[in-house]
C-alpha cells in the first residue's frame, strides 16, 4: 500500500494558478469519491483552501494515481500549472499532513483555521466513502499529532498582525471584549481590520467617523455599528473604551484635550488607544494621560514581528515532536 | 508546637512564592502555588488550633499573634477570591506576603513562646479582634491586587511586554474590579469590627487604638466612595490600597 500527498500551495504557485484548482468546501467529498475512478487508487482525501489544494492518495498503486491525477489536471486546467504542483511519497506525505495541520505550512505560521479546514475535508471524505484503513489513521493520527504539537509548544503564541496584536492588547486591558464599545476613526483598510478582529473577539458597539460621511456609513454598516459625522465625534469618545484611527491626516486627529475633556465623565476608565496612521493621528502626549493606553503602528508591527520570529524559533521543535510521534506509530502506506 | 506549625505554614508560602516566581520567569503559569497556599493554610489551622487551646480562647493578643491572623485571614481570601475571580498569579504576590508577615510574627521579641490562659472573654472583644483582623485580610489582598495592577499598567505604558508575567497577569480591568470587591468586603467586616470596639469594655489606653481603627476605616470608605461618585483612575486606585494598607498596619502598634 502506497501514500502519496499530491498538491500545490501559496509557497509554490501564485494566486492565478491556485484559484484554477481550487475546490468548493462543500463538494470535497464528492471529488474525493470521484478521484477512485482512477485506476490504482483506493482511497483519496481533497483539500482545498485559499492557500492549498492538496490531494491524499492512498492505494497498491497509488503513485501512477498520481502520475495519472496530474495528467488529468492539466488536461482539465492547463499544462502550465505542472512546474507548480508538489508530490510526498509514503512517510514524506505522512509528515507533509502533520505540518499542514499544525500549521507549519501555512502562510501565516501556526495558525489554527488549518486544523479546522484538513477536519472538515476528512469528514467530507469519510461520508462519501472515499477513505478506508490507510488514510482513516493517517488522518486520525495527525491530527492527534497537530494537537500535540500545539499543545507541547509555542507555535500559535502571540499576535502575528498588526490587527491581531491590538486584539491581544484590548484583551489584555479589558478582559473579554464583551460590551466593549469602539469608535473607528478614518475609515481605512487596517482601521477595517482592525475593527473587525475586535468585533469577532465580542466587542459590542462600533462607532465609525470619517471625513466622508459616506465611507463611514459603509463601513458601519459592514460592521453592524453606527456613523458619526466627522465634526460628532468628540462627543462619543465619552463612552468608548477603545479608539482606532486610521486616517489620512496630514496632522494629529485626536489630541490630549479631547480626552482630558471627557476624563470626568468616564469616570476614569481604561481607554485603549490604536493608531494605525502615518503620520500619526494621535498625539503621543495622549499616552502621559493616567488611564490611557497609546500604541502606534511600529509597535503594533513590533510586537506582531517579535510573535513571527518566536513562532519560527519553533518550527525545529514542531518537527522534531512531529518526527519522533510518527516513528512510533508506523502507520500504514508510510 | 504552635511555633512549629506556624515555621511550617511560613516555609510552605515561602516555597510557593519561590516556585511561583521562578515558573512565571520561565513564561508559564505557576499552576502549583495554590497547592502550597493551600498546605501552608492548614498549618496556619494547625498553629490557630493550638494557640487557641492555650489561650482558652481566639488567639489574638499581642502582636505576634495578630501577624499570624492576619497571614491566616489573607491565605483564606487568596484561596476563596483567587478561583472565583480567576485572577491568575495572585498567589504568586500573596504567597511572599504571608511569608513577610508570619517571619514578622516569628521574630524574637514578638513572638511570644508560653502565652497565658484569657481568664475570661468578652463577646464584643473577641468580634472586635477577630472582624478587624479578617478585614485586614481582605484589605491585604486588595492591595496585592493593587501591586499586581501597578505592575501591569506601568509595562502596558511602557511597551514592555516581552516578559512571562505581563504574559501571566489578569487583565487591568479584572485587576481593578477584583481590587474594589476586596476593598468592599474589608470595609464590611471593617465596620462590623469597629461597631464592636465601641461596645465592648475597654480601658482609656484603648482609646487611640479605637481612633486609629476609625481613621482607616474612615480612609477606606472615603476611598471607595470618591471612585464611585466621581471616579478614579486604576494607578490612584492602587496606589491608594497599597498606601492605607500599609499605613492601617499602624493601628496594631496600638494594640
Amino acid at each position: 500500500m502506497e501514500l502519496v500527498c499530491v498538491g500545490l500551495n501559496h509557497r509554490t504557485a501564485p494566486v492565478e494558478v491556485r484559484e484554477r484548482f481550487a475546490v468548493p468546501s462543500g463538494k470535497l467529498g464528492t471529488s474525493a469519491k470521484e478521484l477512485l475512478e482512477i485506476q490504482g487508487l483506493e482511497e483519496s482525501v481533497v483539500l482545498s483552501t485559499c492557500n492549498r489544494t492538496e490531494f491524499y492518495l492512498a492505494g497498491d498503486h497509488a503513485e501512477q494515481a498520481a502520475a495519472e491525477l496530474r495528467r488529468r489536471l492539466a488536461q482539465a486546467h492547463g499544462a502550465d500549472s505542472d512546474p507548480h504542483w508538489y508530490e510526498h511519497h509514503r512517510i514524506q506525505a505522512a509528515k507533509h499532513l502533520c505540518r499542514v495541520v499544525s500549521g507549519l505550512d501555512s502562510m501565516v505560521l501556526g495558525e489554527t483555521e488549518i486544523f479546522g479546514q484538513t477536519k472538515d475535508a476528512y469528514r467530507q471524505a469519510l461520508d462519501a466513502g472515499a477513505t478506508s484503513g490507510v488514510l482513516n489513521r493517517v488522518f486520525q493520527r495527525a491530527f492527534g499529532i497537530g494537537k500535540k504539537v500545539r499543545t507541547d509548544t509555542r507555535i500559535q503564541e502571540g499576535a502575528t498582525s498588526v490587527a491581531g496584536a491590538s486584539v491581544e492588547l484590548a484583551e489584555k486591558i479589558f478582559g473579554k471584549l464583551a460590551g466593549c464599545r469602539v469608535i473607528v476613526i478614518g475609515a481605512g483598510e487596517m482601521s477595517r481590520q482592525t475593527a473587525q478582529a475586535l468585533v469577532s473577539r465580542g466587542a459590542s458597539s462600533v462607532f465609525v467617523t470619517n471625513r466622508s460621511y459616506d465611507k463611514a456609513v459603509l463601513l458601519a454598516e459592514e460592521m453592524g455599528g453606527r456613523a458619526v459625522h466627522f465634526d460628532e465625534w468628540q462627543p462619543v469618545l465619552a463612552g468608548v473604551d477603545v479608539v482606532i484611527s486610521s486616517t489620512s491626516a496630514p496632522h494629529p486627529v485626536v489630541l490630549p484635550h479631547h480626552i482630558e475633556s471627557v476624563r470626568r465623565i468616564r469616570k476614569f476608565r481604561p481607554l485603549f488607544l490604536i493608531d494605525i496612521a502615518v503620520p500619526r493621528d494621535i498625539d503621543p502626549a495622549c499616552g502621559a494621560i493616567e488611564e490611557v493606553y497609546l500604541y502606534d503602528i511600529d509597535t503594533l508591527e513590533q510586537l506582531a514581528g517579535e510573535a513571527r520570529t518566536r513562532r519560527e524559533k519553533q518550527i525545529a521543535e514542531c518537527d522534531r515532536i512531529i518526527e519522533e510521534e510518527l516513528t512510533k506509530l508506523n502507520l500504514p502506506g508510510t | 508546637m504552635d511555633r512549629w506549625f506556624l515555621i511550617a505554614a511560613t516555609a510552605l508560602a515561602a516555597v510557593g512564592g519561590i516556585n511561583g516566581m521562578l515558573t512565571v520567569h520561565r513564561g508559564t503559569r505557576s499552576r502549583w502555588t495554590v497547592i502550597w497556599m493551600i498546605a501552608a493554610f492548614a498549618a496556619q489551622m494547625g498553629f490557630l488550633y493550638y494557640r487557641g487551646q492555650a489561650r482558652g480562647a481566639c488567639p489574638l493578643v499581642g502582636i505576634g499573634e495578630i501577624m499570624a491572623f492576619l497571614a491566616w485571614s489573607l491565605t483564606l481570601f487568596y484561596l476563596v477570591v483567587g478561583p472565583a475571580y480567576r485572577l491568575s498569579l495572585l498567589g504568586v504576590f500573596t504567597a511572599p506576603l504571608v511569608a513577610i508577615i508570619q517571619t514578622v510574627a516569628l521574630l524574637p521579641g514578638v513572638w511570644v513562646s508560653d502565652p497565658e490562659r484569657i481568664p475570661a472573654t468578652d463577646p464584643w472583644r473577641e468580634t472586635h479582634a477577630a472582624m478587624s483582623v479578617l478585614s485586614y485580610g481582605a484589605l491585604a489582598l486588595a492591595a496585592v491586587a493593587g501591586v499586581m495592577f501597578l505592575v501591569l499598567d506601568r509595562q502596558l505604558k511602557d511597551h514592555d511586554l516581552r516578559s512571562g508575567l505581563f504574559h501571566n497577569l489578569p487583565p487591568v480591568r479584572e485587576l481593578l474590579k477584583s481590587m474594589v470587591r476586596l476593598l468592599l468586603i474589608g470595609v464590611l467586616l471593617l465596620t462590623i469590627g469597629v461597631v464592636a470596639g465601641f461596645m465592648m469594655p475597654r480601658q482609656p489606653s484603648g482609646t487611640p487604638h479605637l481612633i486609629a481603627a476609625c481613621g482607616v476605616w474612615g480612609s477606606y470608605l472615603m476611598l471607595l466612595l470618591i471612585r464611585q461618585v466621581r471616579g478614579l483612575t486604576g494607578r490612584r486606585m492602587a496606589t491608594m490600597a497599597v498606601l492605607l494598607f500599609l499605613a492601617s498596619l499602624s493601628v496594631f502598634a496600638l494594640v
